[in-house]
This record gives C-alpha cells, structure tokens and sequence, in this order.
C-alpha cells in the first residue's frame, strides 16, 4: 500500500549491503571506487546496489572528469518515517473511536436500566 | 542478514470493555462502519462482513465526494483473542498489508495490539531482489543516527 517512492525507499533499506554503503557516505562525499573497496563483491554488483539507492533518492551522484562521486541525500528518510508516523496515529484513532463506541453503548444500556425507577418515582 | 523481520506498525489500546465485546466489534456489519475507517466528515456509505476465514469486509466512507473502499480478506479468526485479515485501500494501491489483531484480556477488560505489517509493492520482482524485509527499522534508525 505504500507509495511506489516509498517502496524504493524501503527496498533500498532492506538490504545490509546497501545500508553499509549509505553509512559510509554519510561520513561525506567519496568516490565510488572509494564505496566499493571495503566490500568483498564485484564493483558491478556494487554498482547495482548505487543503482537500487540512486532509484530511491537516497544517493546523489556527481561527475567530475571520469570520477563519479556519491553523496547521501537522507530526505527520502524522512518520508518513510512519516509514513509509519501516519499509520501509527490511523491505528491509534480507530481504537479510540471503537472504545468510544463501547463507552456510549454502556452509557445508553445504563440509563435503559434507570427508566423503569425513573416511572415509579414520577407517577405524573 | 541474519534475522529476516517484515517492518511492522504495531499500536496497542487497553479497554474497560470485555475482550469478547472488542473482538465482536470488528465482525458486526451494524457496528464496524461507526469506528473502523470512520473519518470526520465522512459519509459511511457500505459497509458489509463475511466473517469466516477466506471471507471479506468492505467498508466505504465517502470522502470529500469520492467512495473511499477498505477491503480486508480474513485470513484467521480466533475468538476473542486474534483476527488476522489482508488489508488493502485500492485508493491506494493494489498491496495487500497483512495487519494482526491480537487481543488479551486483563481484568474486566483488555488490551488490543495492532500490528499491520507494510506490504511494499513488487517492484523488484523483475530485478530478482530477494525481498526479505529485513531489519528496516532498525536500519532506519542507524542510518538516521548517522546523520545526527
């Protein structure tokens, strides 16, 4: 149900690779070849992480000569939070409309029980 | 990854009313449309229960002029104490979140505790991505932390 840019976001999220490699570029701008060296997989599937990264707007890529610089771009962070903010406080009204509800109809079967006291005590 | 954890919302409520009454709450087409999905200024316009495993509610307010449809497929139904449905807004999306009701009772009352699990969209399918919803809070937060 979430939107599709938030399911970019969490996918990129799901996986220990690609969190390591935002970790890393929140320490500051590095060079890809910089990214991929702590990793003991092929710069190409690396590369396919950045990509699934780039895709959710969590990284920025920049250009300078034949250097490719990453840097991370948190918003789409931000995003995710709000949108599981969002559905805590969904949660939260509806249980309270429910014991709302609940309340009202004890409220409603108590004065059922007065009404019949209330007859005999005022005979007019 | 070591543990495979799906991203869940999870909220819970305690209530003066038996857990019996809360559980009936949710399966009661007379009585669904007045709390579940009722919004301010919405009009309730269908609301419809079939309360067996495998059977659907639909529970539409109209929003702003717009029919806004909740659908949910009932996956277990254990009175009073769980009911487990596959929940989707078409409005929305075509995702179906799977979304835990689990009641306890304590004392007189009891307590609920939602606990709706997000669905994302299979986007990655194609890609062949495993999706093992892994962690995400948890990545959430160190990454966050990151930043600070």
């Amino acid at each position: 149900m979430a939107a599709a840019s938030l399911d970019h976001t969490l996918i990129a999220l799901a996986d220990p690779t690609r969190r390591a490699i935002l970790q890393r570029l929140s320490a500051g701008e590095t060079r890809v070849t910089d990214v991929a060296r702590p990793f003991a997989i092929s710069l190409n599937s690396v590369s396919k992480h950045i990509r699934i990264l780039e895709r959710a707007g969590l990284v920025r890529r920049r250009r300078a000569g034949r250097e490719h610089y990453l840097s991370f771009t948190p918003a789409p962070l931000d995003d995710a939070a709000a949108w599981i903010e969002t559905h805590r406080s969904l949660w939260t009204a509806r249980l309270q409309a429910l014991d709302a509800m609940l309340q009202s109809e004890d409220a409603a079967a108590a004065r059922m029980r007065q009404l019949p006291s209330v007859r005999k005590e005022s005979p007019r | 990854m070591k543990s495979s954890q799906p991203l869940i919302v999870r909220v819970s409520h305690t209530f003066s009313a038996s857990a019996e009454r809360v559980f009936d709450a949710w399966l009661d087409p007379s009585r669904l449309g007045k709390w579940l999905f009722s919004t301010p200024g919405g009009e309730m316009v269908h609301v419809e229960v079939d309360p067996r495993v495998g059977g659907c509610f639909n529970v539409t307010e109209r929003r702003d002029g717009e029919d806004v449809e909740h659908i949910g497929e009932f996956v277990e139904i254990d009175r009073p104490r769980r009911l487990v449905f596959l929940f989707q807004v078409p409005k929305f999306g075509p995702g179906r979140d799977r979304v835990e009701v689990d009641i306890t009772p304590l004392g007189t009352g009891c307590t609920v505790t939602i606990s709706h699990e997000l669905a994302p969209a299979d986007i990655d399918s194609k890609d062949g991505v495993t999706k093992g919803w892994t962690d995400i809070l948890a990545g959430l937060d160190r990454v966050m932390a990151e930043r600070s």
